[in-house]
């Protein structure tokens, strides 16, 4: 059952994803603000710099279903929504630079980017 | 086998399929990252492989998925496992067709679950138009071991206890 190629095939594949970490985990730098994008599909729907957040306020994104994202200073996360698997909501508070969260049935992502993070800009 | 009796399996097995793909959905998985999931269906895709072809896999995996997302889903929900699913039946298909010294079922299964997530990541990264859903990448890579090692034994399991029964070859 268990034959040479597969403890190989497991060892490249453990290979790879800490090469993914350790590309990850260079990319991100921890200086400055941060700053949250709302999309859905290609459209941008909501850029919020967190750090300027004073009342906490309620984001609704409709769609094939709803999503309501909820915005807190320094935090912000999918609320609910009436999508079938709720992975969005499940996902909970975003902080850092580079935590993402993404419903997938409505097509909407939420990220958060560095200030200065033109790159990901270009290619979002 | 022929005729009826190979269509008769065949349905049967696509029912199966069916039915583990909606038992795994009342599982909950611990983390909340869209495309972890348990595969269950995949060890119908496996046997199907080994005792029928990589066409009759193909029209299995497809009649599932087009049903599980008939069922529950949607249209989006249909686009991620139709081409997660019909990419890892084609890598376990070839595996076993071409590799099958090399690999064993395990392999062939852990394949076959870390080309599913990379089908799904590639249809969410069309999508969602957004090259930031492949930083979930690594983990679904680990998921996609972890989950197919667990496949592989269940279908190593069925394969051998449905070579004793006689029925197939």
């Amino acid at each position: 059952m268990l034959k040479k190629g597969d403890l190989l095939l497991v060892a490249v594949l453990l290979l790879l994803v800490a090469a993914g970490y350790f590309f990850a985990s260079g990319r991100t730098n921890s200086s400055g603000g941060r700053i949250a994008v709302i999309k859905q599909g290609e459209e941008v729907i909501g850029t919020i710099d967190l750090e300027k957040v004073k009342e906490a306020q309620r984001i609704t994104v409709s769609g094939d279903y709803t999503n309501v994202i909820l915005v807190e200073k320094g935090r912000i996360r999918f609320e609910t929504a009436d999508c079938p698997d709720k992975v969005c909501v499940k996902t909970g508070w975003l902080t850092r630079e580079g935590n993402i969260a993404v419903c997938l049935p409505n097509r909407v992502i939420v990220k958060i980017q560095g200030e200065n993070d033109e790159i990901d800009a270009v290619i979002g | 086998m022929k005729g009826t009796k190979r269509l008769v399996w065949l349905a049967l097995l696509v029912a199966q399929a069916l039915v583990l793909s909606i038992v795994e959905s009342w599982i909950p998985v611990p983390v909340a990252i869209p495309g972890v999931k348990l595969g269950l269906a995949n060890i119908i895709t496996i046997v199907v492989i080994v005792f029928f072809g990589w066409k009759e896999a193909l029209s299995v995996v497809f009649m599932r998925v087009a049903l599980a997302s008939f069922f529950g889903g949607g249209l989006i929900i249909f686009l991620f496992s139709i081409a997660g699913g019909i990419l890892s039946a084609c890598v376990m298909a070839f595996l076993y067709r071409k590799f099958s010294r090399i690999f064993g079922i395990l392999g062939i299964s852990i394949a076959g679950a870390v080309s599913h997530n990379l089908g799904q990541i590639m249809v969410a990264t069309v999508i969602m138009k957004d090259i930031a859903v492949t930083a979930y990448l690594p983990i679904l890579l680990v998921s996609g071991i972890i989950m197919g090692c667990f496949v592989g034994l269940c279908g190593n399991f069925l394969i051998e206890a449905l070579r004793k029964t006689g029925y197939f070859t």
